[in-house]
């Protein structure tokens, strides 16, 4: 990735959870939290109803990153907090998290990048920030 | 027993080490939905996030220790950071050690911090994982 700027917006991506994909983030990850999965369990840790995973979320968020770079191998460094959980509903529709992204600093070969995630008007995701390796 | 700071310190280290297939890798890619070229092919690497995965190995140890009294189903993830060293490939045997360094707690709920170290088979750092998560005890 070369001259990258302070204040440029990396494409945002649009994902959809429904909860065929969080069985199969559950599969392919091997995370069988009930609350993923389970009504039953999720409301029995006092959640509003089955939650995304995570890991799916900042799996997604991630990708907004690693799209825009020439090699995902130059993120070095990456994290986030899980703010509010995302309720997937039973039904076709699921839950739809926008993600956005913007360079807030660069310096010494890295670029710091602020990852928003945004599911209608709430943020899903609190302190999301990636570090890159730029030339 | 349940968990309490004078338990920050303890290192669990998985038995085995984790045979990274290209086949997982191209699983995984799938159920992120990220379609990336790198995440393909005999020479894929793992997504980033797959860190995680190969942290669960030793996150399983700690969940089991008696002494702690955690369980998988009072669990909320709370924060996630990586710092990578190289991107983990195909091929890989990656070895994890998770150790606690943080238990804070407030009523029925302990907030655990806990960091979990990757290495290839010959002993070279590929990752670090520090994940913090929220254990609630009281019944709902």
């Amino acid at each position: 990735m070369t001259s990258v700027e302070v204040g440029t917006e990396l494409p945002a991506l649009t994902v959809t959870f429904r909860r065929e994909d969080l069985v199969r983030y559950a599969g392919a990850s091997g995370d069988f939290n009930p609350i993923h999965w389970s009504d039953r369990m999720a409301a029995a840790l006092g959640l509003p109803g089955v939650i995304a995973h995570g890991m799916l979320t900042m799996a997604s968020a991630a990708r907004v990153v690693t799209d825009w770079l020439d090699d995902p191998a130059d993120l070095v460094e990456y994290g986030v907090r899980f703010t509010k959980p995302i309720v997937v509903p039973d039904d076709d529709k699921g839950a739809t998290v926008t993600f956005s992204a913007k360079v807030d600093k660069v310096a010494d070969g890295h670029a710091e990048i602020d990852i928003t995630a945004l599911a209608g008007e709430e943020k899903v995701l609190g302190r999301a920030r990636a570090v890159v390796r730029v030339r | 027993m349940t968990i309490d700071a004078t338990m920050v310190g303890r290192s669990y280290t998985a038995a085995e080490t984790y045979q990274v297939g290209r086949e997982k890798i191209r699983e995984f890619a799938a159920a992120i939905g990220d379609t990336n070229p790198a995440y393909a092919g005999d020479d894929a690497v793992a997504p980033p996030t797959f860190a995680f995965v190969l942290s669960a190995p030793a996150l399983d140890l700690l969940l089991a220790d008696p002494e702690l009294g955690l369980r998988l189903d009072r669990i909320v993830h709370g924060a996630q950071k990586f710092n990578y060293v190289r991107p983990i490939k195909a091929g890989d045997a990656v070895g994890a050690t998770a150790t606690i360094t943080t238990v804070r707690k407030a009523g029925d709920v302990e907030v655990i911090m806990y960091e979990t170290v990757l290495t290839s088979g010959d002993g070279e750092q590929l990752a670090t994982s520090t994940a913090t998560v929220t254990h609630n005890r009281a019944d709902a």
